[in-house]
């Protein structure tokens, strides 16, 4: 059984279907990034597994379990997390309190310690207001605060975007932590062949479906998918 | 002469600061103009000079005054701000101003339109370092806070508190980190009321009771809100001293007439200067 199962997944914002019908697993341990253009429904898709997309019709099941009609505090519970790509911190709340407001963790005393010890950084900077934090500080934090309720999955919505260009390659190094912590990761990203070097698998979305599956180093290494949708080697942004 | 204007300019700006405050807090994060905070605290002075005359005692007036404006709150909320709550803010505003229509409404049937006068008994200014300060003055300003400690308690030392400041900096991510919105309306519609409730009790003790007195201190309210920065309780609380005592102290030079004007003129000059207000921040992006 799969981790994340999503089959003939449909929905949008509005009227018009922005996912067309997608199919796609993430299994236990893996770190899957999902690439493709502007528009292909990328960042839609990982709101769709949140429950945060107004409409969507299909199969979303973890662990076995639909959730589609659950609401997005039964799919935290249930061990999802999500990272959204900008406001992903509280900017007034200390670093401390951005982990203390997260609802429903057992002992979350003793989590944020852990968490604290995890990244030294945050440790450091524990009473500073998340606002305060540099770029790289506050993603630790966003990933901090994301991994309080200690989830299965991690749904990380362009992780990168945000960052300056010295702060990318360790944002991916921090990323490819994360199974090793038990947790496996959907990434949604437009830096798409830095994603999947740490990646072990890939999926390229194109026009709201799968256009591409399959291993992240075939995926690389595949003609068609640099011509199309990775860009060429060195290209800025890729 | 302008020692006795600074302390009545401090618990007008403490009034001022606690109905400020409770805008602030639904601007923050129900965000939206509440215009019914004004009547929210009249139905808190009525409570208190209900309680005040049955038993004589501020503190059990402060308590009932607490207790109903809270209600009040809580029923707008209920009744019509939740129902309404994803409607755009010009809706919510006039939504706020029907339920402060209908507050006075009511307030005017149950009791009547005439001004009523809280029953304090006289008693000689207290001296302290040459200032002449009435007692009741001093006894308002410990009630101002009381109650501002505790509302400032529940804000940062409590875990609703934080889930509350947490909704007023992203609703969406709030979200995520499964913050129950519910519960947190419910805490912020209570905690507003009750700072509404005690400003009401404290101007009617100032001035008289009446079922205008909250709409007439509304303008003076949102005053403070914007000049403390939306959505900082530390500021519209700053804000609100800052015009009271800028009221007070401006009455000899501009006279009892011109001294809300002056307060405003005060108000658009530190906007000017700093668009954000006093404690007001500029979103990050990096």
């Amino acid at each position: 059984m799969s981790l994340l199962e999503i089959g003939g997944l449909v929905g949008g914002y509005g009227p018009v279907d922005i996912l067309a019908g997608i199919d796609l697993t993430v299994e236990a341990g893996e770190i899957l990034t999902v690439a493709g253009t502007n528009g292909a429904g990328k960042s839609t898709l990982a709101k769709a597994v949140m429950g945060l997309l107004p409409r969507a019709a299909g199969r979303i099941a973890f662990e076995g379990r639909d959730i589609l009609g659950e609401p997005v505090e039964a799919r935290l519970g249930l061990g999802i997390a999500y990272v959204p790509q900008v406001g992903n911190v509280f900017p007034s709340l200390s670093v401390v309190e951005n982990l203390q407001v997260v609802a429903g963790v057992s002992d979350a005393r003793g989590r944020i310690a852990e968490l604290l010890a995890a990244f030294p950084a945050l440790a450091e900077r524990r009473r500073a207001r998340a606002g305060s934090l540099s770029g790289g500080e506050r993603q630790q934090l966003a990933f901090a605060r994301a991994l309080m309720a200690r989830p299965r999955l991690m749904i990380l919505d362009e992780p990168t975007a945000a960052l300056a260009p010295a702060r990318v390659a360790e944002s991916f190094a921090r990323i490819r932590g994360l199974p090793a912590l038990g947790v496996s990761v959907l990434m949604v990203e437009q830096r798409a062949r830095q994603a999947l070097a740490i990646s072990d698998r890939g999926c390229i979305l194109d026009g709201g479906r799968v256009a591409m599956l399959g291993p992240a180093a075939g995926l690389l290494a595949d003609d068609r998918a640099a011509a199309l949708y990775l860009g060429q080697v060195g290209e800025a942004g890729a | 002469m302008f020692g006795a204007l600074l302390v009545a300019g401090i618990v007008h700006g403490l009034i001022i600061g606690l109905a400020a405050m409770a805008v602030t807090l639904v601007f923050g994060i129900a965000r939206f103009p509440n215009a019914a905070a004004g009547d929210t605290m009249t139905a808190g002075a009525y409570a208190g000079f209900l309680a005040h005359r049955a038993t004589g005692s501020l503190a059990l007036a402060g308590g009932a005054a607490v207790v109903a404006a809270g209600a009040v709150s809580l029923l707008g909320y209920l009744l019509v701000f939740r129902p309404l709550a994803r409607r755009p803010v010009a809706s919510l505003l006039v939504a706020a101003i029907g339920v402060a229509f209908l507050i006075r409404a009511v307030l005017g049937l149950m009791f009547g339109h005439q001004q009523q006068v809280f029953q304090v008994p006289l008693a000689w200014p207290i001296e302290v370092m040459g200032l002449r300060i009435p007692p009741m003055d001093i006894t308002l300003a410990a009630v101002a806070g009381v109650s501002l400690a505790a509302a400032f308690g529940v804000l940062y030392l409590t875990s609703i508190g934080r889930q509350m400041r947490a909704v007023a900096d992203d609703p969406d991510l709030a979200r995520v980190s499964g913050i129950r919105p519910v519960r947190v309306m419910v805490a912020l519609w209570l905690l507003a009321g009750a700072a509404a409730g005690i400003a009401g009790l404290m101007l009617g003790v100032k001035t008289v009771v009446s079922p205008e007195m909250g709409w007439e201190g509304l303008l003076s309210a949102f005053a403070a809100a914007i000049l403390g920065g939306i959505g900082s309780p530390v500021g519209a609380v700053l804000a609100g001293l800052l015009l009271g005592v800028a009221q007070e102290v401006s009455t000899p030079y501009v006279g009892f007439t011109y001294k809300i004007a002056l307060a405003f003129a005060v108000m658009l000059a530190v906007l000017l200067l700093r668009p954000r207000g006093l404690l007001g921040r500029v979103e990050e992006v990096r």
